[in-house]
């Protein structure tokens, strides 16, 4: 390639991919952003009246469900990091030469429809299915207890549908993690914890961090899991902007949400790489 | 008379044989082996139960209780058009879209791992924020751009929108595979005459390609699942994901779990042969990284 | 709008577009617009954008023309049907529709059926952007409850139909889907099927009778009642409990009813709010009572459980009906009538009905029904016989019935936002 021209490279290559998002996310977004600030209805049609209160106003009146799912998916961030890093752990120190193997069976569930795999959940854990029926049938679980429909059902479903997002990207990071220094740490008279709390653990951050936010973030947006294995009292954002979208076709106040769920998951990500130690978003 | 074997010295400091690690060491070491293969287990639970259910034979409605075995769902479901058509519908959307997407997140992630320029803040949130936003705000300002365009919902629009999302995921995986990239590799192979194009192709790329990969099959996960944004910009065609949230309101039907284990074995077929083929080039070639 | 940028033809054009006088084509879109505008160009003049989306003002708020819509000679041979799921007579070993290769035998239309609807307000959403831009749908036969039609019809997006081609509608339809309250006159919609919102509920497992809706928030049956996430058959049943007539309803009674129903809701007292996957649920026992539509408990009597009853509450049930209309613009206007007719003719309406138990609108089917399963009682099929004595029943409601049916309040726009704000406090926890 010409040196003149060199300057260019790193444009080209990114020119494609950035206009695909310019033309098909940014515009729509821009779009959406006018929408949020405007009044009006199906009939009489909705006019651009730049009405910024209904942002306090959707954000008062939905504040239980925002918290509430807020704390869900910090508990499914949580979750997926405890059952998900030792995965990848042993997948990327020990697997030796099945890795790939081992990577494809925690990989493989996940190309079905998560529509199947939560419906598969909703009969695994129905109130008289084959687990808890026979459970209530050996007198281990009284009559009425039922995990469909609850918080635990709901958490469960999305911390099983969002376990990939958090395994694959931690065991892209520690199959990095080069070994001799683990080596070098153990030769040094660390003991194993100390190996991997003072090594491992901290080359693996960019993983855990890029795992937490693929995580977090959808979590955060879902609704299906909510829907199909919650209740009234599990309701979550995503299902109050989809019954607003679509249902109650109050278009303002269901994109004035969308906003301010992407407004709180910025500053809550901004919040997070600060206190990870100055990781940047920009790092890998 | 022999001495009895009092250890001294450098036998003190050397190693404890394996043979004989006590059995607190064996249990540590089967731990994390043993705590994978439960974790396995969960994630195949529903996997098992949908196949399982896959075999039913119900009555009526509802494919819950186990009724009876039978094959014939797995005859049923390809004489079914309003079956097989949207399954081959997200087939096509997902292949599609996953090479798009891959090919533009790689790039993309190239470009931001290894070049200085200017766009990069505005590019770096350019790609985070698909990712933030709702997905339900995703499709609904598609839907909005494409009948202010007048343009009709069908197959395209819904590969354009999965390539829109997949681009972000592929950039997040390939980034953090390429930033722990050794660069001295390919100077020595440049400094060994190799031209730029062939360094990449014989060098960076077989090198980085288990990122690539890795980000492929996220991408093509995320593709065939989707719902959400797709049922904003599907217009008349109906996916898979589609067809089954709309069967599933009024009773999960055999046929959903058929197609779901039959898109589960492509998966395992195609997974298979990648590493079948791994093995082989590793094989070939000894010394490897 | 004040634009202080200069006019480039392509907001001249939108703006002439959103004229009120002068409904928005997408031809003269795009010939004002001329050709090679540069799409980021259009995306900047947002308002602009908006209004042309269909969801600036002016574009959608053309009444609904009584004339009917203009028929070609012939028809084109295609037609584009949506409905809901588990909507029509399917042959279970091959997958296709009996009913509807008939038609393709009589008239040589073939029929792209898809089952796209499960929800009106959803599937309203897919095509309400078009519809308010005057754009076709896609659709040339849409399947809606009469609460959505009669919102269409206020809002123009409904073709009105040429009765002179529909004969069979004119001679065999009830008495009771004739001339219905949300579309006077069948201007634009003839039935499709019809039922009642109840209650359904298993006996052996609340261990009495149901009769009230009352019964739903007994405590004793805490944590296994069932609502529904639709609005309008919920809070219908809640204000005939309180012994308001849902169609002379304020907004003040819709709060009662919201009160009603709140204190329940937020002790536990219904396990979850649904859609269609109720039936599920009372099938499998995780209910023992919920709200309920007619035809499906007479499908889990005869398929999945032989334990549930239906029952319309003393104080009154919810009859309602879905109807075939054509919305806007649609590309095959003549073949939509020509379906909509075929399924007036006798055979055709008693197939559809012994498949899905549904009330009919069409005159003689209860009648032939139970020919049928006479017939079948003769031939020595107990079990299809069986079958179609219950369908029999569930054919047309008796006369007691329809005493206690009630319909639908016709929701203004403003009254709609009302109330469903106010259901969404029940239902969002």
């Amino acid at each position: 390639m010409p040196h003149r021209l060199r300057w260019a490279v790193p444009y080209l290559f990114l020119l494609p991919g950035g206009l695909w998002l310019l033309a098909f996310f940014a515009v729509p977004m821009l779009v959406m952003g006018s929408v949020s600030l405007m009044e009006g209805s199906l009939s009489t049609g909705y006019r651009l009246t730049g009405n910024v209160g209904i942002y306090p106003e959707a954000l008062g009146r939905w504040a239980p469900q925002f918290l509430r799912t807020i704390g869900y998916a910090l508990a499914v961030t949580a979750l997926t990091l405890a059952i998900g890093y030792p995965m990848a752990y042993t997948i990327a120190f020990r697997g030796g030469r099945h890795k790939s193997l081992l990577l494809l069976l925690v990989i493989l569930p996940f190309f079905t429809s998560f529509l199947i795999r939560t419906l598969s959940w909703k009969l695994i854990l129905a109130d008289n299915g084959f687990v808890l029926g026979s459970l209530k049938d050996w007198g281990l679980l009284e009559e009425g207890f039922r995990l469909i429909a609850t918080p635990v059902a709901v958490i469960g479903g999305l911390t099983y549908n969002f376990l990939p997002f958090m395994v694959l990207p931690v065991y892209v990071a520690l199959e990095k993690v080069d070994v001799r220094l683990v080596e070098a740490a153990t030769d040094l008279y660390a003991s194993r914890t100390q190996a991997f709390l003072r090594v491992t653990l901290p080359l693996s951050m960019p993983g855990v961090f890029a795992g937490s936010l693929l995580t977090f973030i959808p979590a955060v947006g879902d609704f299906i899991n909510a829907e199909i294995l919650g209740s009234r009292d599990t309701t979550m954002i995503g299902n109050v902007i989809q019954r607003l979208f679509l249902q109650n076709n109050d278009y303002p106040q269901a994109a004035a949400l969308g906003f301010v769920l992407m407004a709180a998951v910025l500053v809550m990500v901004a919040v997070y790489a600060r206190a990870a130690g100055g990781e940047r978003l920009t790092q890998g | 008379m022999t001495a009895p074997a009092i250890p001294v010295g450098r036998e003190l400091a050397a190693p404890v044989p394996e043979r004989r690690r006590p059995i607190g060491r064996r249990a540590a070491a089967l731990l994390l082996p043993g705590y994978t293969a439960l974790a396995v287990a969960y994630l195949f639970l529903p996997i098992v139960v949908m196949i399982a259910f896959s075999f039913n034979d119900p009555g009526g409605r509802q494919n819950i209780t186990w009724q009876g075995f039978t094959l014939e769902n797995y005859v049923d479901v390809w004489r079914r058009p309003d079956i097989t058509g949207p399954m081959l519908n997200s087939v096509v959307v997902a292949l599609v879209s996953t090479l798009l997407a891959t090919a533009l997140g790689t790039l993309i992630a190239m470009a931001l791992v290894r070049y200085e320029f200017r766009a990069r803040g505005t590019l770096n949130l350019l790609i985070f924020l698909p990712m933030a936003t709702p997905e339900i705000i995703l499709g609904a300002s598609l839907l909005s751009m494409w009948v202010s365009l007048g343009v009709q919902r069908d197959i395209t629009t819904i590969a354009i929108a999965h390539v829109m999302f997949n681009i972000s995921y592929v950039v997040v995986t390939v980034r953090a595979r390429l930033s722990g990239f050794d660069r001295r590799l390919e100077e020595a192979a440049m400094d060994l005459g190799a031209s730029e194009w062939v360094t990449f192709r014989k060098v960076t790329l077989p090198l980085i390609f288990p990122g690539i990969l890795a980000a492929a099959l996220l991408a093509f996960a995320l593709s065939i699942d989707d719902y959400v944004i797709t049922s904003f910009v599907a217009g008349r065609t109906v996916t898979f994901p589609l067809w089954v949230f709309g069967v599933s309101r009024i009773g999960v039907p055999p046929e959903v779990n058929v197609l779901g284990t039959l898109i589960f074995l492509l998966a395992f077929v195609f997974i298979a042969v990648q590493i079948w083929i791994g093995r082989r080039e590793l094989r070939a070639r000894p010394a490897d990284a | 709008m004040a634009d202080h940028t200069p006019r480039r033809p392509i907001d001249v054009a939108i703006a002439r577009a959103f004229d009120p006088r002068r409904r928005l084509s997408r031809r003269s879109f795009l010939r004002d617009a001329g050709r090679g505008t540069v799409v980021v160009g259009t995306a900047l003049s947002l308002p602009s954008i908006l209004a042309a989306c269909g969801i600036g003002p002016g574009a959608s708020a053309t009444p609904a023309s009584a004339t009917p819509v203009a028929l070609p000679s012939e028809p084109a041979g295609t037609l584009n049907w949506a409905n809901w799921p588990a909507y029509i007579d399917i042959d279970e070993e091959t997958g296709e529709y009996p009913t509807i290769l008939k038609f393709t035998d009589e008239t040589g239309i073939e029929v792209n059926y898809t089952e796209a609807i499960n929800d009106n307000e959803e599937f309203f959403g897919t095509i309400q952007p078009d519809l308010s831009a005057g754009n076709p749908t896609q659709w040339d036969v849409v399947v809606l409850t009469d609460w959505m039609i009669e919102r269409m019809i206020r809002l123009g997006f409904l073709e009105a139909l040429d009765h002179s081609r529909l004969p069979s509608f004119a001679a065999n339809v009830q008495d009771l889907y004739r001339d219905p309250w949300f579309d006077p006159g069948n201007r634009y919609s003839v039935t499709w099927q019809s039922g009642i919102t109840g209650i359904g509920y298993n006996p052996t497992l609340t261990g009495r009778e149901i009769t009230r809706f009352d019964d739903l928030l007994d405590p004793a049956f805490a944590g296994r009642v069932g609502m529904f996430s639709e609005m309008r058959d919920t809070m219908s049943l809640a204000l005939l409990s309180l012994g308001i007539e849902p169609a002379n309803a304020t907004v003040e009674d819709a709060r009662r009813a919201r009160d009603k129903l709140l204190e329940p809701a937020r002790s536990g007292q219904f396990r979850n709010f649904y859609g269609n996957e109720y039936y599920d649920e009372l099938a499998n026992g995780n209910l023992a009572l919920t709200i309920a539509w007619s035809g499906d408990v007479s499908q889990m009597k005869l398929y999945d459980n032989a334990d549930v009853e239906f029952v319309v509450p003393e104080d009154g049930g919810v009859l309602w009906s879905d109807n075939m209309a054509i919305p806007r613009r649609a590309e095959h206007p003549l073949d939509a009538h020509l379906l909509m007719n075929f399924w007036y003719e006798l055979d055709n309406a008693v197939a559809l009905t012994e498949y899905i138990g549904y009330f009919s609108p069409v005159q003689g089917v209860a009648e032939r029904v139970r020919e049928d399963a006479a017939t079948a009682q003769e031939e020595g099929d107990a079990e299809w016989a069986g079958q179609l004595e219950v369908i029999a029943e569930t054919a047309f409601p008796t006369n007691e019935t329809l005493e206690n049916v009630h319909t639908y309040r016709r929701l203004s726009e403003d009254e709609e936002r009302e109330w469903n704000e106010l259901f969404n406090e029940v239902v969002q926890g």
